[in-house]
């Protein structure tokens, strides 16, 4: 479970959130929404361990994420932020390998299938659109074995058909595991998450 | 398939320059060094096996240590132009070398001076990492700045050192392997084989690197611990090498983008193909100094530069360096 007990968030000189307070559980999709700048991406870095925070209690399963060790921190949270940049002309296969066969969840193949990333292997991943840099880069979170995921806006580039995909892939992580999924736009999404956080 | 080719190609290269060395230089040979081998004693065996041997076996591992120490500068900066000489990594070693030699603790070419350029070098890199943490422009002249300075202070010691065996600016900035002997050889190889084994234990590594520091952090690498191996490998590459031979420009740049063009960009082969293409760079590079104006000795850094520089301004105009910029 990850337990946010009266989270401040302070960047530069402004507060980005103040006495947030919830509770993202396993078994379960959470989608958190909110305008533009409203410190969803500072949460998500937050949990994960990358962003102090000013003032309250983050847990992972009683750990402190930013003051945990990589190695420990990444068996219970995986992140796929909003943007990755892929500076050096790899192929999707080798993207795919930064994490060994031995170390991946379970689910990786599907995972890679769903994500249409099979077909893409041998491709560059310099060369491939937006969306499919995305793509790669959630592949890339989803096959970490953790126990939680904190997806920062998974469908921004993606189009009707990848937007289902993903969702369907949520649908069978949430069996095993727990989603935090960071969306500004929430319309068609409802139906599939479980708790719905808002920060205004 | 493809690489496999590239390996033996690029081995059969090294071979072939490699008594190539053995074979040209200022004393003309009217027999091959082949019929030499077993003989002593002649001025033509003591040319061979005295002075060109150690020497050509020197540019191996340097040469090699060099390409290594450009792909991992690339890599752990990540930055196309982060090369040893440009961002003061080498200026830190010369400066490490010359405090030794002009304190009269270590002479040139003793283990303790290898030991100072390379402490010279971690030292470089961790104050570049500190002073610059961003990849972007400022980063390049910061190093620049940070290399001049070092290049200095370096200049002033040696101007005022009465010590002998110090060496000239112009060596040491210009990089020349005419001091290189068997006793040289084997002072630095151990240092730069232990150097090349840690940048072998660091490529998984920096292939997730160059996706940024966070994404590193967020598939569980030490980042602390990477970065410190990181600094010790590279100052264990070029600390050694600059203490022999003096800064050798443009060799560690240039080697790991070709290599990328052949191999790609997966610091699983970049590493050990550098090392190959290094050795083989320096290895022509000296046969030049050595040949093209015989029976003058035209400095080595000064051809690499001559020769590297145009090939890489060709090479990032055909936008297939490789490496999209991160601005």
């Amino acid at each position: 479970m990850i337990t946010l007990a009266k989270i401040s968030i302070i960047r530069g000189e402004t507060k980005v959130l103040q006495d947030f307070s919830a509770t993202i559980a396993q078994h379960q999709a959470t989608l958190l929404s909110g305008p533009n700048g409203s410190g969803k991406t500072s949460l998500i870095q937050a949990i994960a361990g990358t962003l102090p925070i000013d003032t309250g209690e983050i847990s992972i399963d009683g750990i402190d994420p930013y003051h945990s060790k990589a190695m420990e921190l990444a068996k219970l949270r995986s992140v796929a932020p909003q943007r990755r940049t892929f500076s050096l002309a790899f192929s999707v296969a080798e993207v795919i390998e930064f994490i060994p066969a031995r170390e991946r969840a379970n689910h990786w193949g599907s995972t890679l299938e769903l994500l249409g990333l099979k077909k893409l292997l041998t491709k560059k991943v310099t060369e491939l659109s937006i969306g499919q840099q995305q793509r790669v880069s959630l592949g890339l979170a989803l096959i970490q074995d953790s126990k939680f995921y904190l997806l920062d806006e998974p469908f921004s580039a993606q189009d009707s058909e990848y937007q289902i995909r993903i969702l369907q892939l949520i649908d069978e992580l949430k069996k095993e595991r727990g989603v935090l999924v960071v969306s500004h736009n929430t319309d068609s999404l409802h139906s599939h998450f479980d708790q719905e956080l808002f920060i205004s | 398939m493809k690489r496999t080719a590239t390996y033996i190609g690029l081995i059969t290269v090294l071979a072939v320059l490699f008594i190539l060395s053995l074979q040209i230089g200022i004393l003309h040979l009217d027999t091959s060094v082949f019929s030499l081998i077993g003989k002593h004693g002649s001025v033509a065996a003591t040319t061979v096996w005295d002075v060109r041997f150690p020497r050509a076996l020197g540019a191996v591992v340097i040469g090699g240590a060099l390409g290594i120490a450009g792909a991992l500068a690339q890599g752990i900066f990540r930055n196309p132009l982060a090369e040893p000489t440009l961002i003061g990594l080498s200026s830190g070693a010369t400066f490490g070398t010359i405090i030794g030699i002009a304190t009269g603790l270590a002479g040139y070419g003793s283990g303790v001076n290898c030991l100072a350029a390379t402490l010279g070098t971690a030292m470089a890199a961790v104050i570049t990492l500190f002073l610059a943490p961003n990849k972007n422009f400022g980063f390049l002249l910061t190093g620049i700045a940070f290399s001049s300075i070092l290049t200095s202070v370096s200049g002033l010691i040696i101007s005022i050192s009465q010590r002998p065996g110090i060496q000239s600016l112009s060596f040491w900035n210009f990089g020349s392997l005419s001091l290189i002997n068997f006793a040289t050889v084997r002072v630095i190889t151990p240092f730069i084989l232990v150097g090349v084994v840690l940048a072998l234990s660091l490529a998984r590594g920096l292939n997730i690197w160059s996706l940024g520091e966070n994404t590193a952090f967020y598939l569980g690498m030490n980042i602390r611990r990477f970065r410190f191996v990181a600094i010790i490998a590279i100052a264990l590459l070029i600390g050694p090498a600059v203490s022999a031979v003096g800064s050798i420009a443009f060799l560690g740049l240039l080697v790991p983008h070709v290599v990328r063009l052949i191999v790609g960009p997966n610091h699983k082969h970049l590493i050990g193909y550098s090392a190959l293409l290094g050795a083989i760079v320096l290895l022509i590079a000296d046969l030049l100094a050595r040949a093209a104006f015989a029976p003058h000795e035209v400095p080595l850094g000064l051809l690499t530069s001559l020769l590297g520089a145009p090939i890489l301004i060709i090479l990032l105009r055909a936008r297939r360096a490789q490496w999209v910029s991160e601005q």
